[in-house]
């Protein structure tokens, strides 16, 4: 716009000094009253979307990235309870690596589709942890703490799912919700297993939901700087 | 609802009409159907029911009545008829409506036979509406390092409402924006929630649902976060730290409850110094964010503290309960404040007094005072400080609350002394505390008023200040016994409490001292109760001396001071007037008084006496004390003897001065001269006259007595009354037939008589012209009383002498009867001739009456009377007979 401007002023000047004096004077004051509305229409959006976002960084979100490092230091908690319960073998067996299981990694580009991402991870350890709950409860007593911890895990990681979704229908309320899916998603269940494997296979659903969930609290960190106070201007910039 | 009414009652009626058709089939037989059936009902609305015919022409709308639990007849004014086969009742439901209404056939043949075919009966079972919840509220409770999945919900109303229905209780705990929730059935007021994992960081809608068969309601909702229902346990492991550096500073270290993963928290600390747990609290500022360790500042040296600790939710939620107490003492420092020097005066003299030095810990002592340093110089005396001289006394006082008693001193009049004395720790000396004493002859104004009185549990003291300016400070000193205590107050001070521990009902003498720059003024002191309360003890009363005769001198002593317990406003003096003690008289006398004098009391009388001794609260009566007062006061016995005895003595000497100035007329009066009859001059009459000389010789010797008679004596006359009223009598009947003075004896016929109405002028004028005299010859004894024997002799020599005639001479045989008694038996004559008739006729009476003789007066009156009746049968030979005839002779 400033721009288009700018040329209508060298195009007068080509044209006639006396007429492009006068062209210059009508079309300069158009162009100040016109940059000054839209400077007032950019300034009122900024602050809009700034109060938007500083409502949504209130609620939601900041309640997920809680619950989300509360549940990552359960998962850090629950690893060290399950090496004490595995016995000698407790680093070997958590060194070991298996396919099959749900990607610790978000994808996706747009915001969306990261959360959306986080939600169909959430789906997918879910069956994981089940089977884990149930093979270790052959392998501990009743009220062991690991069988605790792992109920503990497998709740929180709902809630953590319940929260997620909250914090998508916040920030993309037109969107359709997100589904939940108790399949386990693109992942499946490992046939039936030795005891070995059950306390290698336990421990590497373990690390990895610890890997997750070490990686959705980066993010939703990052979403909050994003969305929260500190980094509005940087918001305001992607409207410039 | 209200559109729905119509409908359902159509919908009823139906069924009603359905119901009818089908008991209408044959073996059973109803011809009335009631509708609705198993109504619900609300306490506190109308319902209407209805009551159809069926099958059966006997019977119409007008026969039927409604009737609750089949006694009670609903008015018909409740009823409203459909048609002619349907009638409607309106009842208002209460809670004392009975269960059971009933619809019937009045008809008295449908009442005996069949009655259950016109019957049919409605249950009614009502009650309230369900309440709506309120006061929801949620806590969960920290259960190891996480929080409870089970979530305690509690509400109103607590008690279940009354009626048929039981109302149940649903709580919700419902994920905000999620289709996860919780809930728990019950019919109580409370439940826990069992939510399987705690929902941290999550936004809960919580509410409760009142469900009964009448309908549901449904409390507020609670939109919280579910941090915000935790409790969590108090902080732990609370470790204080006390560093030498920092005398004033404490620094607490502690544990949170629960990982901060899970909750935020923010902390609140409160600290006390052990002796008073008079609790400080750490703004809440410098707490509300997620610490673990806190510095505590200004404290106090060498003062024990303690500290506890609670914490919450950094937003909503419940604090937790307060931390175990925790107590560190602070390191100690040299004193920062000057040690409290004072004086007390022990005894004074002529040339100056004894004054005690006291001192009390700084208030800032910062650690145990192990010694004080004292000097001790006149105030004249300039001297610098550094040669200043020293004494160093040690702190025997374990407690700060002690006083140390410095030393004694003596001071002069009129030289005043300067005190300079230092507290000393481990940790260095205190600064110098000065106090000036003043002579006597260096007085300083004291305050102009002082009042000392109880308020708000304490002593407040009030004062003006003096005219000096220059007061520097006031102290107020206050003494009980051997105790004392003060404290200082500033310049500017004019009203204070006195902020030792006093005690009730012990008095103090409270001082006020203006301070001019540590010169001491003079005080001026008040006595004062912080309570007052009745006495509890009674002064004892006994008596002064003994007790008199009308009064009596009560000394008493004071009360021992504590068992005053106030101001004494008097004393009470009771003493009992009667001798049981019922009546009883009170004086009141001042309190400086001990002693008094009970006056105007009664001779020969029991008191007991006590006295009361009263203030302001009460009185409390001491021990009672008797005494009995003297009938005689000492010396009266005395004085009553001494008087009667000189009485005594007064008439006895003037008896005898009469009896010596008139003892010749005592001597005529009672040995009156009688002429001699030897001498007498008359010519001898009797034919014998050596006879009558024998015995006129011989009368003298017998004794001759004048006789008086005085008849009326009551007591004589009486007493000769009962003995010679008959021979009065007789005397009276026969005055006809008796006459002369001759005489006769008391049992005496009338006949023998003296007296005489027609004779008595002539006999009067012959006793009173002519006095008769007779000698008497007397017979060998007497033989008046022996009319049997013969007739005596009678031998009658009439004397001319003028000496009256003796009666013995009348009556010879009656003489040797009487002797002495003739004296005190007849009345004096002068009395005769008042009362009689005839004084000639009296005095033959009282001769009658003197006469009798002895067997006569030794015995009773009927055998007197009985020998006078049988003398008088042998009176006619009596040697009487002689004399009549010889006086009529004369």
């Amino acid at each position: 716009m400033t721009k288009s401007g700018q040329m209508a002023c060298g195009t007068a000047r080509r044209m006639n000094g006396h007429v492009k004096s006068m062209y210059f004077q009508l079309y300069t004051k158009t162009a100040a009253t016109l940059l000054s509305l839209m400077l007032m229409m950019v300034f009122d959006t900024t602050i809009m979307v700034a109060a938007s976002r500083t409502q949504q960084c209130g609620n939601s979100l900041l309640q997920a990235l809680k619950l989300a490092r509360l549940v990552q230091k359960e998962s850090v908690d629950i690893i060290r309870t399950y090496k004490a319960a595995q016995g000698d073998l407790s680093e070997l067996i958590c060194k070991v690596t298996l396919y099959g299981l749900p990607d610790p990694n978000i994808s996706g580009l747009e915001p969306s589709e990261q959360i959306s991402s986080i939600h169909t991870s959430l789906q997918e350890f879910s069956p994981h942890f089940r089977r884990v709950y149930d093979q270790q409860t052959d392998l501990q007593l009743a009220d062991s703490l690991l069988l605790l911890q792992l109920n503990l895990i497998r709740g929180r990681s709902q809630y953590l799912d319940v929260q997620i979704n909250h914090v998508y229908q916040d920030l993309f309320p037109n969107s359709p919700p997100l589904v939940p899916d108790s399949s386990g998603g693109a992942t499946s269940l490992p046939p039936p297993q030795n005891v070995f494997q059950q306390k290698v296979y336990g421990c590497v659903v373990l690390k990895t939901y610890k890997e997750f969930l070490s990686n959705v609290c980066k993010y939703l960190r990052t979403l909050k700087n994003q969305m929260c106070g500190m980094n509005i201007r940087r918001v305001n910039k992607t409207f410039f | 609802m209200v559109e729905s009414v119509p409908l359902l009652r159509a919908v009823l009626l139906l069924l009603a009409a359905c119901v009818a058709s089908a008991i209408a089939s044959p073996g059973f037989v109803n011809y009335l159907v009631t509708a609705p059936q198993n109504p619900l009902l609300q306490i506190g609305t109308n319902f209407t029911a209805t009551c159809f015919i069926t099958n059966t022409s006997d019977v119409t709308v007008d026969d039927l009545r409604w009737k609750l639990l089949a006694q009670r007849e609903i008015p018909p004014e409740q009823y409203t008829k459909i048609n002619e086969s349907a009638l409607n009742v309106t009842i208002p439901i209460t809670d004392k409506t009975p269960r059971w209404l009933f619809c019937s056939s009045q008809k008295p043949a449908h009442g005996r036979y069949n009655s259950g075919a016109y019957m049919s009966g409605i249950y009614l079972k009502k009650g309230y509406f369900p309440r709506k919840p309120e006061n929801l509220s949620c806590r969960a409770v920290q259960d190891k390092m996480h929080i409870s999945q089970f979530i305690h919900c509690k509400w109103e109303p607590k008690q279940p409402l009354p009626g048929d229905f039981s109302t149940m209780y649903t709580v919700n705990v419902n994920f905000v924006n999620s289709f996860k929730s919780f809930n728990k059935t019950t019919s109580e007021s409370s439940a826990d929630v069992d939510t399987e994992v705690f929902p941290n960081f999550i936004f809960l809608d919580v509410w409760v649902e009142a469900e009964n068969e009448l309908g549901k309601m449904e409390s507020e909702h609670l939109l919280v976060e579910s941090n915000s229902f935790i409790k969590t346990n108090p902080p732990s492991d609370v470790n204080i730290i006390s560093e030498d550096s920092f005398p004033t500073s404490l620094l607490i270290n502690w544990t949170r409850p629960i990982d901060e993963t899970q909750l935020r928290l923010i902390y609140e600390i409160r600290f006390a110094p052990e002796s008073s747990y008079n609790w400080s609290y750490v703004p809440r500022a410098d707490t509300s964010i997620d610490i673990q360790s806190f510095r505590l500042q200004n404290l106090r040296p060498d003062t024990a503290y303690i500290t506890q600790l609670r914490c919450k939710n950094d937003k909503d939620g419940y604090w937790s309960e307060w931390s175990n107490n925790s107590t560190k003492r602070t390191p100690s420092s040299k004193p920062s404040s000057k040690p409290d020097v004072w004086h007390i005066t022990l005894s004074e003299f002529a040339d100056g007094r004894q004054v005690q030095l006291l001192c009390k810990e700084p208030e800032f002592a910062n650690g145990k005072i192990v010694a004080y340093q004292i000097s001790v110089r006149d105030f004249k005396e300039k001297l610098p400080n550094q040669n200043i001289v020293w004494e160093r006394i040690p702190n025997a006082n374990s407690s700060s609350a002690l006083i140390t008693v410095l030393k004694q001193i003596h001071l002069n009049n009129s030289t005043p002394v300067i005190v300079k004395v230092t507290a000393v720790n481990l940790k260095g000396k205190s600064p110098v505390a000065t106090i000036v004493i003043p002579g006597k002859e260096n007085v300083v104004s004291p305050v102009q008023r002082l009042e000392v009185y109880p308020d708000a549990g304490k002593l407040l003291v009030e004062w003006t200040a003096p005219n000096n300016t220059a007061v520097s400070e006031y102290l107020v000193q206050w003494t009980s016994g051997d105790q004392v205590d003060w404290q200082r107050e500033k310049k500017n001070v004019r009203k204070t409490f006195i902020r030792g521990n006093l005690e009730r009902f012990v008095m103090y003498n409270v001082s006020v001292y203006p301070l001019y720059s540590g010169w001491i003024g003079n005080p001026v002191q008040v006595g004062a109760y912080l309570e007052q309360g009745a006495p509890l003890d009674g002064p004892t009363v006994k008596l002064k001396g003994k007790p008199g005769c009308t009064e009596a001198h009560l000394i008493w002593e004071e009360i021992p001071k504590d068992k005053q317990r106030g101001f004494i406003l008097n004393y009470t003096i009771f003493y009992s007037v009667d001798t049981d003690g019922t009546k009883t008289e009170a004086i009141t006398v001042p309190s400086d008084t001990f002693s008094y004098t009970l006056k105007s009391l009664v001779r020969n009388q029991r008191y007991d006496t006590w006295i009361s001794v009263s203030n302001v609260m009460g009185s409390h009566r001491g021990v009672k004390h008797s005494f009995t007062t003297l009938k005689y006061a000492p010396g009266e016995i005395e004085g009553i003897v001494v008087g009667v005895s000189l009485c005594f003595l007064f008439f006895v000497v003037l008896t005898m001065l009469i009896c010596v100035c008139k003892r010749d007329v005592i001597k005529d009066s009672f040995w009156p001269k009688i002429p001699n009859p030897g001498a007498s001059t008359i010519g001898t009459w009797s034919p014998d006259h050596h006879i009558k000389a024998e015995t006129s010789s011989e009368n003298c010797l017998s004794g001759v007595s004048v006789l008086d008679v005085d008849v009326c004596d009551g007591k004589s006359f009486f007493e000769e009354d009962k003995a010679c009223l008959p021979l009065k009598k007789d005397k009276y009947m026969s005055e006809e037939h008796s006459s002369g003075i001759g005489g006769s004896s008391c049992m005496s016929s009338p006949r023998q008589s003296v007296s005489d109405s027609d004779e008595g002028g002539d006999i009067a004028d012959t006793t009173a012209s002519t006095v008769q005299y007779s000698s008497v010859v007397a017979s060998s004894g007497y033989k008046g009383q022996t009319p049997s024997l013969p007739a005596q002799q009678a031998v009658f020599s009439r004397s001319e002498s003028t000496q009256p005639l003796l009666e013995s001479e009348e009556n010879p045989d009656m003489l040797s009867l009487e002797g002495s008694r003739q004296s005190r038996r007849f009345p004096p004559l002068s009395h005769c001739e008042e009362n009689s008739d005839s004084p000639n006729q009296l005095e033959m009476e009282a001769k009658m009456l003197d006469f009798c003789p002895v067997g006569e007066d030794s015995e009773d009156g009927v055998s007197a009377e009985g020998q006078s009746h049988e003398w008088l049968t042998d009176a006619p030979i009596s040697s009487y007979m002689p004399q009549l005839g010889g006086y009529r002779q004369q």
